[in-house]
């Protein structure tokens, strides 16, 4: 049986071999569906989403989705920022159905649908629908994180105007709320294992700047400890952030090299080699 | 479309990502995948403070501390590493050996690989704990060392490979990248040296030039190896026993575990916890939820290696094998006395035994009563082994004349104190200095080839019989903790130490939310010589009529923060333990007997529970509240009695007194109105001479009304209480509950009592119960009815603590009490329980905020488990500390006692005397030489014996019995040995 969360203070390890304050490896792309109007696919260590954006458009029927920011649909003056998420059965260890009114899921999409509308320029489209299709392949913690940072992935894809990043990462504390710890080490990026055992925050920046998106925590926590995981958090989104800079810079200099598209005025700053 | 393939080449992390991929299967027995990630790194320090370059990398916590290194630069030797060396020990070595590494003499500078640390989790929870504990001990330089997220010593299991083999492969290379590692910091660097009890694993190490030693090997290069040596168990060389002899097996082979599970799942087999019968060891019983009654394991190969205590799965035999429960006292050092213990018999069942079962066999025949017959079953596997540190001494007569005095190994039985635990068989090559002592051993194994379970020797309490040895014997035995408190739980206390006083200014925070009842006379009323005052009391008339009564509690709370270190010891020893000349204590003696204790003459806080009472002593309102008191008078049972009986005293406090006497018998009949038990249990006081501490004479315990004074406020207290924190906390008070017995439980003595007495025994609730048992009387025998309450007590379940969430209302119902509810409060000094319950009744009154410890059900509920144990623990040991200083008291002297027949089998029969509150049973072959015949007739409980002596005993019967002590020879316990006197 391997060690849980307590044998972190034997060697300050995590149960996956990490110091507390690194992030898993991250992985994206983008551009992964030439269909979509934007599409990416994220990997957080195990935890693996895609996500597909269509839109701006005009509003379709009304499906599960739910939507956030603009408010009132077609009828506003805002775009309307609809987020479905699909979570796939054979994504976690246990093969759970799960229905499509599952709040669970619901609140998952209305915290992505409201967290993007304020990043996005949604009052340069009204009368219009911006649809983002997530989907999880795979389940290993920081659901919510990796999520909303494949949609962010997807929205620069699709060439939505935005203004910045929307970085998202957790952060948490090594020992549980019973133990009452003062000295609890935050720990940055957690896996499943761990979010099973201690407590934990979903936090979410706007680009480089502190100013905080989202800011999700379901499990009980000394509010003494809250600071430390917060600012340990804040400062893994703006890691994550660099991250995705580099995926969407990455491909863009492969686009242009490649002549998908032709070397505008907005490229000029990038380097080619 | 954009392919999501990457090659791994391309991926910068990917030679440091590694997953681990295991299979688990779940309670309910679907099989799980779990993959999860492992980061490679090379930034985990080998911790030697030899390694300049490892000091560089040390990690940080998230204040920038970096880790102490751990192991010693100038490591002890041995007669082959004179330079030094770190020892590697793996999985089998901790297993086998815990003991070993918590020696002080040796085994320092150890490192624990995580490989070896996650195999000792996953095998034993007790065993890895004790191994964490290690690792935090500064002084014994344990570094764990998480080879498998260091990039050069982490393993991928290759193809065929058994995770076992992958995982001593861990080990060794491990051990090797120590080794060159090392090398490079220095030349004289220290050696680093594995150790394994496994045969494979060391000769592995051999061919790869890794220097590796077996247990017994390496201890022999100590010092004072030879000491060390016999707590080594054997090398595991299980495979080449089993060819040796294939023919041998004395005993059924266990199911493997997932047979097991789909038996007990699909009903054909049964799962609970075993039983031994405390009067015959062949005879063991297991209760399981798909029988009403106890099924029946009779015989060795039916227990199949069992021990007292375990998790076991049976399988019920046909019923033409179902049999009557015996009727016979068998006792394991009678029957197989003579067996010698080097030589394996090749008969499981010894002539002996065989002799003893036929004439049960026999019995069974001859009478073919279908009805009475129990079904019986057979243990086909050990779920979990519940064995422990037993203690015991070795059997005199199973050590060879040569083994007493040389240093050769020798096999020898040690018979352990609990006579529910078979022999175990014990190497040792001290056999001259341990004869004699009281030892403590441990079983390692049982294996199908082996009558007895092998064990090995821990340590020597001390020679027999003399007080230190068996007191310490029998705290040991009841796992009771009886160390000193640790400078961790004594820096908890408050830094004033004994010249602590309740703040004078009333705005010091000890003040707040108080009350200030210094102006009310309380006293408190305990038995002599009490240190540890728990409660207080006062009463007085109110202007409109009513009484105001007042129950005080030492506020331990106040001195006893949850979760600091003092807290988490007081949750471990659950409860303070009385013994006879010794009182083990929960909390450290500064507050027990000193700044908690309600001491006369002395402010203390208290958390008070205030009532208004009319003259009926029904309640007319409640309140609880923190307080400040000031006790007028500590009393004794007796002294307050005297006060109460001499009516020239009429001041103030008397009168009160008087007045709580006056509400406590109506309380008490509204109690027994509503259908309380009065149980009974002998209770007796040893009494001691003051100077020399030895026991010298035996005194039934005297019933005051005083005691019943203080006993009836205390259970309104707790009622009370219990209702308040339950109406607070639903789901996590700590309540106490005692379920109404099974009506199976009674089936035996209300038959006992039809046959014997014509009486009628109805059990159909507590009210029942308790009018039926005031009928059971004698007129010519007064003590005839304690004597029904005392057989009736045994056939009930025990209280216990639990958490409210866990049950549902109707289940809280305390049936000995016959209240709805119920907990404990009033003695916070001396049970883990009532200080959460003050705890919990601070938060409900809000006094102060709720911690979390006193709301988390998963931590309560791991609470009410272990003060369950230990209160049942604290109570067995007193019990077993007055049953030894009896057996001193009586040292030398023979007394003619009064004694009642309890119990009858067809070769003995058990008497009580009530006057020491011992029972011991007579053997026929005690009656007379030669051992007399005798019928026994289970109809009517009657053993008539013929020949050599002519008696008939009777269930219930009155005797005269001659009480002597006597030293066992083979249990070298000294006992109470009785004699029939005559019958009336």
């Amino acid at each position: 049986m391997p060690l849980d969360t307590s044998a972190y203070s034997l060697a300050l390890l995590r149960v996956d071999g990490r110091r507390w304050n690194e992030l898993r490896r991250i992985h994206a792309q983008i551009r992964t569906q030439a269909a979509a109007d934007g599409s990416s696919y994220l990997e957080m260590g195990h935890t693996k989403v895609m996500c597909v954006v269509n839109g701006p458009s005009e509003p379709g029927p009304r499906r599960g989705a739910t939507s956030g920011g603009g408010g009132g649909g077609g009828q506003s003056k805002n775009a309307e920022v609809a987020v479905n998420i699909v979570i796939a059965g054979f994504s976690s260890v246990d093969r759970k159905r799960r229905g499509r009114g599952d709040k669970h899921i619901l609140e998952l999409q209305s915290t992505i649908s409201q967290a993007l509308a304020a990043s996005l320029h949604t009052h340069l489209f009204p009368h219009s629908t911006i649809n983002i299709s997530l989907h999880v392949l795979s389940q290993d913690g920081s659901l919510l994180a990796a999520l909303i940072n494949a949609a962010t992935l997807a929205c620069v894809d699709a060439g939505i105007p935005m203004t910045d990043y929307v970085a998202a990462c957790t952060a948490g504390s090594t020992s549980t709320y019973a133990a009452n710890d003062e000295g609890a080490d935050p720990l940055l990026d957690m896996n499943h294992q761990e979010e099973q055992e201690l407590p934990g925050l979903t936090v979410a920046t706007l680009g480089d700047s502190d100013r905080v998106a989202v800011l999700v925590c379901e499990s009980r926590v000394q509010v003494s400890r809250l600071e430390g995981m917060l600012a340990v958090g804040v400062d893994g989104c703006k890691q994550v952030r660099e991250i995705l800079d580099r995926v969407v810079r990455e491909k863009g200099i492969k686009m242009i090299q490649e002549g998908t598209v032709e070397r505008g005025v907005g490229l000029n700053d990038m380097e080619l080699d | 479309m954009a392919s999501l393939k990457r090659s791994f080449e391309s991926d910068p992390f990917a030679q440091n990502i590694s997953s681990k991929v295991y299979v688990r299967s779940t309670k309910s027995g679907k099989v799980q995948k779990i993959v999860r990630e492992v980061y490679l790194r090379q930034d985990i320090p080998c911790s030697s403070k030899l390694c300049n370059a490892c000091l560089k990398i040390a990690p940080r916590d998230a204040a920038n501390r970096p880790i102490p290194f751990v192991l010693s630069e100038k490591p002890a030797g041995t007669s082959v590493f004179t330079q030094g060396h770190y020892i590697v020990p793996d999985t089998n070595a901790f297993l086998s050996a815990m003991d070993l590494f918590e020696q002080s003499s040796a085994f320092y500078d150890v490192i624990v690989l995580q490989v070896v640390l996650e195999e000792v989790r996953a095998r034993s929870l007790p065993l890895y704990n004790r191994l964490v504990s290690l690792t935090k001990s500064e002084d014994k330089r344990f570094y764990v060392f998480f080879n498998e997220f260091r990039l050069e010593t982490y393993v991928t299991r290759e193809e065929n490979e058994s995770v076992n083999d992958r995982n001593d492969r861990a080990v060794r290379k491990a051990v090797k990248w120590y080794n060159e590692h090392l090398s490079k910091t220095s030349k004289k660097a220290p050696a680093v040296v594995m150790l394994s009890n496994d045969r494979d694993n060391l000769r592995k190490a051999k061919e790869d030039d890794i220097p590796a030693y077996s247990l017994a090997n390496y201890v022999s290069q100590l010092k004072d190896g030879e000491q060390l040596l016999d707590m080594i168990p054997e090398l595991e060389e299980r495979d080449a026993l089993i060819e040796k002899k294939p023919g041998q097996f004395l005993y059924p082979e266990h199911y493997t575990l997932s047979k097991m599970n789909t038996g007990v799942k699909n009903g054909l087999l049964h799962q609970g916890i075993f039983n031994v019968s405390p009067y015959n060891y062949l005879e063991g019983s297991i209760r399981v939820p798909a029988f009403p009654k106890a099924l029946l394991i009779l015989g060795r190969e039916n227990i199949n290696r069992a021990v007292d205590g375990d998790l076991v799965v049976v399988e019920v035999l046909p019923k033409d094998q179902w049999k009557q429960p015996s009727t016979q006292v068998i006792e394991e050092e009678a029957v197989t006395m003579n067996e010698n213990p080097t030589e394996e018999g090749s008969d499981l069942i010894s002539e002996k035994e065989r002799k003893v079962l036929q004439e049960e066999a026999k019995r069974t025949l001859a009478k073919t009563t279908e009805g009475h017959a129990l079904p019986t079953a057979k243990v086909v596997g050990v779920i979990k082994r519940n064995w422990r540190q037993y203690v015991g001494h070795i059997d005199q007569s199973s050590v060879s004349s040569s083994a007493a005095q040389g240093r050769k190994q020798d096999s020898v039985f040690v018979i352990p104190m609990d006579k529910k635990i078979p022999k175990i068989r014990l190497r040792t090559r001290q056999v001259a200095e341990l004869l004699g002592k009281r030892i403590l051993v441990t079983i390692d194994a049982w294996d199908r080839t082996s009558r007895h379970p092998t064990g090995h020797f821990v340590r020597s309490l001390g020679e027999l019989e003399t007080k230190a040895a068996e007191t310490e014997a029998l705290l040991l035995e009841y796992d009771v903790q009886y160390r000193p408190f640790p400078k961790t739980v004594l820096d908890c206390l408050p830094k004033e130490g004994h010249d602590w006083k309740v703040p004078a200014s009333m705005d010091d925070p000890g003040w707040r939310d108080r009350q200030d009842l210094r102006d009310l006379l309380i006293c408190s009323i305990d038995p002599i010589g009490c240190q540890d005052i728990d409660d207080a009391l006062h009463a007085r008339a109110l202007p409109n009529g009513n009484f105001e009564v007042g129950v005080h509690i030492a506020d331990v709370s106040h001195f006893v923060k949850p979760n600091n270190a003092m807290d988490t010891e007081a949750s471990i020893r659950g409860t303070t333990v009385y013994l006879v000349d010794k009182r083990i204590d929960m909390l450290p003696m500064l507050l027990g007997t000193d700044l908690c204790s309600l001491k006369p003459y002395v402010e203390r806080y208290a958390f008070s529970v205030i009532w208004e009472m009319n003259s009926n002593a029904d309640i007319v309102g409640s309140r609880f509240t923190k307080s400040v008191i000031k006790s007028r008078e500590a009393f004794s049972y007796e002294q307050a009695q005297l006060r109460i009986d001499d009516a020239s005293q009429q001041d103030e406090l008397t009168n009160s007194i008087r007045t709580l006497l006056e509400l406590s018998k109506k309380l008490k009949q509204k109690r027994l109105d509503a259908g309380a038990l009065s149980l009974s249990s002998p209770e007796i006081k040893v009494h001691m001479e003051s100077e020399t501490s030895d026991p010298i004479d035996v005194k039934t315990k005297e019933h005051l009304p005083t005691m019943s004074l203080v006993e009836e406020f205390m259970l309104l207290a707790n009622t009370s209480v219990a209702a308040k924190i339950y109406e607070a906390f639903p789901q996590t008070a700590i309540l106490r509950r005692h379920a109404a017995p099974p009506k199976t439980n009674f089936d035996e003595l209300a038959n006992q009592l039809r046959v014997k007495k014509g009486l009628d025994l109805s059990v159909e609730s507590s009210r029942a119960l308790a009018d039926s048992l005031d009928l059971c009387v004698d007129p010519k025998e007064p003590f005839f009815n304690t004597l029904i309450r005392i057989m009736a007590t045994r056939c009930m379940m025990s209280a216990e603590y639990f958490c409210s969430g866990t049950q549902s209302y109707p289940e809280f119902r305390h049936y000995g009490l016959a209240s709805e509810i119920y907990t404990h409060f009033t003695s916070p000094i001396r049970r883990y329980a009532d200080l959460v319950a003050h705890r919990q009744l601070a938060a409900a009154i809000e006094y102060e905020a709720v911690h979390p410890a006193v709301r988390s059900r998963g931590r309560l509920e791991a609470v009410c488990k272990n003060i369950n144990v230990r209160h049942r623990n604290a109570q067995l040991a007193g019990r077993a500390s007055i049953a030894y200083y009896v057996g001193q008291a009586l040292r030398g002297k023979a007394t003619e006692e009064d004694g009642f027949v309890m119990k009858i089998f067809s070769n003995g029969f058990v008497v009580l005397v009530p006057k020491f509150g011992i029972e011991s049973l007579i053997r026929l072959r005690d009656l007379a030489e030669p051992e007399p015949a005798a019928t026994y007739d289970a109809e009517t409980y009657t053993l008539t014996t013929s020949g050599s002596r002519e008696v008939k005993v009777e269930l219930f019967q009155k005797v005269r019995v001659r009480v002597t002590d006597q030293k066992d020879e083979t249990t070298g316990k000294r006992g109470v040995k009785m004699e029939l006197v005559s019958t009336y």
